[in-house]
């Protein structure tokens, strides 16, 4: 993922996120919620475009044979 | 003698000698709720019918010679997230205020079963995540160490009650370092068990692959007997561990003589929020457990910020999965500071949380190796001493003074020890760290830290004296 969006394209991003989610938000609230995406939005670039198609998420599982009761 | 300046292990000895009893335990417990509680607001609720009958309970049978172990007739209380049968529990909320469990907590029945007296249910941030708030039914808890300043979270009553003399040991929850913090900041013992260790049943989720139970305690020796108790597979909880659980106690006394301890220095030295007193603590640490025969070497992990990325990007999302149909419907009855954390969740797309989830396994991959090169890690547990109320921080932001997540990502058990008192007089720590299953590990490097660095003379607050 690149470089976070500037400002106005983050909160176009945050607004279409949260109205699919069903959630609205007191105007009150917009300006510390925005700037905590923005510093998640940072924390989300970090992880994007560092693993290969080999990298495998941690919630992989091993089942195991049935045991004999 | 003053009952609650007594270890968990002392206090049992003084039980069996006939020197006190529960009821005494109990009643100077609640006595000094009553007294301390009102500027401290650690108790949401306090049980004094409940404790008195567990108490009384508890001095029948050992003068019938039923003994249940270390724990019985020892006074304790818990975070108010964990179900508790016919107790009201709210987790804070209003979402929950009417909420009265039909069932205990497996961690509630466990020291039920083991004759503990319960004290009452204590404060939380809102959800074990929002806060400190002031715009929730009850008010936040403040640090005995100085009331003016938060006791970190979200396990905020857990270390008021303890660290104040309220009761040697109280539950928490930790999903980003919910017992190590409050513990770092209220000079405490804090256990984040192994994940798996110990069950979640019973206790209102956070995030279900980062949610751990573990006690806050005035020593490393109460935490470890406690440990002792809660510890063990529980088939009806999915994470739960099917693994033995060893004696805590058995080597705890055992010194760190050749042990080999690395150290992830790069974490804490570099970070912009690292105060100069916690730095010196650390290293000054470092100095005692060399001197007392451990190898003590700086290694390399990988960044700090890719740990902090995962958790929280693994956090809100489950979080919000959790909470999606009253966030919708009842926004307003959450807190602030929870609401607009929670609806980040939202914001997470899935592969976001995949990518986090790859991170996870490669970062746990990374903290394995390194324990197989070293018997445990010891790093920061916050990179400040507490902050005032007036002076919050966001211990999910990026630029979070805890450093506490990595191993709520990796799973890894990891205990904040105290270490010293900053020049403001608020307590310091420091994170012993150990591979998968070995709290017995580090309990023993917890318990040498807390004798070399002195922290067994340090003077409890005097608010609590």
């Amino acid at each position: 993922m690149p470089n976070p969006p500037a400002a106005e394209i983050l909160d176009a991003e945050l607004e279409t996120l949260l109205a699919r989610a069903g959630i609205r938000l007191p105007d009150l609230r917009r300006d510390a919620v925005r700037a905590a995406y923005a510093d998640l939005r940072g924390q989300i670039a970090l992880l994007h475009g560092r693993y290969g198609p080999a990298a495998e998420p941690a919630n992989v599982f091993r089942l195991s044979p049935a045991e004999d009761k | 003698m003053d009952t609650q300046d007594l270890s968990i292990a002392e206090m049992g000895r003084a039980l069996r000698a006939g020197a006190v009893s529960a009821e005494l335990l109990a009643r100077d417990a609640l006595a000094r709720v009553a007294a301390r509680d009102p500027a401290l607001m650690a108790f949401v609720l306090v049980t004094e019918s409940r404790a008195l009958a567990d108490a009384r309970r508890a001095d029948y049978e050992l003068r019938a010679g039923r003994d249940r172990g270390p724990m019985h007739g020892i006074p304790y209380a818990l975070k108010d997230i964990y179900d508790t049968a016919g107790i009201r529990t709210t987790c804070h909320s209003k979402l929950r205020i009417d909420n009265v469990p039909a069932e205990d907590s497996v961690v509630a029945a466990k020291l039920t079963e083991a004759g503990g007296v319960l004290l009452g249910k204590l404060a939380t941030h809102e959800f074990a995540i929002g806060g400190p708030s002031f715009d929730l039914p009850f008010p936040p808890a403040r640090n005995p160490w100085n009331p003016a300043h938060i006791t970190g979270g979200s396990s905020s009553g857990s270390g008021a009650a303890v660290a104040a003399r309220m009761v040697r040991m109280a539950m928490g929850s930790d999903t980003g370092g919910s017992i190590r913090g409050p513990a770092a900041w209220c000079g405490l013992a804090g256990i984040k068990p192994t994940y798996g260790r110990v069950s979640r049943r019973g206790v209102f989720p956070l995030s279900w692959t980062l949610d751990h139970c573990g006690p806050l305690t005035r020593s490393v020796e109460d935490a470890a007997i406690t440990l002792q108790v809660l510890a063990g597979h529980d088939p009806h909880d999915p994470a739960s561990a099917d693994v033995a659980v060893p004696d805590y106690r058995a080597d705890l006394e055992r010194g760190v003589s050749r042990l080999r301890i690395g150290v992830p220095r790069a974490f804490f030295a570099t970070a912009p929020a690292a105060a100069p007193e916690v730095l010196a603590a650390i290293d000054r640490t470092i100095s005692l457990l060399r001197d007392e025969g451990a190898a003590v070497e700086d290694i390399q992990l990988p960044d700090y910020a890719l740990f902090a990325a995962a958790g929280r990007v693994i956090m809100m999302p489950e979080a919000f999965a959790i909470h999606e149909a009253d966030m919708q419907s009842r926004l307003a009855d959450y807190g602030e500071i929870t609401a607009n954390r929670f609806v980040l969740g939202a914001a997470v797309t899935a592969v976001d949380y995949i990518n986090a989830l790859r991170a996870r396994r490669d970062l746990t991959d990374a903290v394995n190796a390194a324990l197989g090169r070293y018997d445990a890690l010891l790093t920061a547990s916050a990179l400040a001493p507490a902050p005032r109320f007036d002076a919050p921080v966001d211990s999910l932001a990026s630029a979070s003074p805890m450093q506490t997540i990595p191993f709520n990502v990796t799973g890894h058990p990891a205990m904040s020890v105290p270490v010293g008192l900053a020049p403001n007089g608020l307590p310091l720590s420091v994170q012993i760290v150990g591979r998968p299953f070995d709290e017995a590990m580090v309990f023993r490097i917890a318990r040498a830290v807390e004798q070399v660095t002195g922290w067994e003379d340090v003077a409890l607050p005097a608010f609590a004296a």
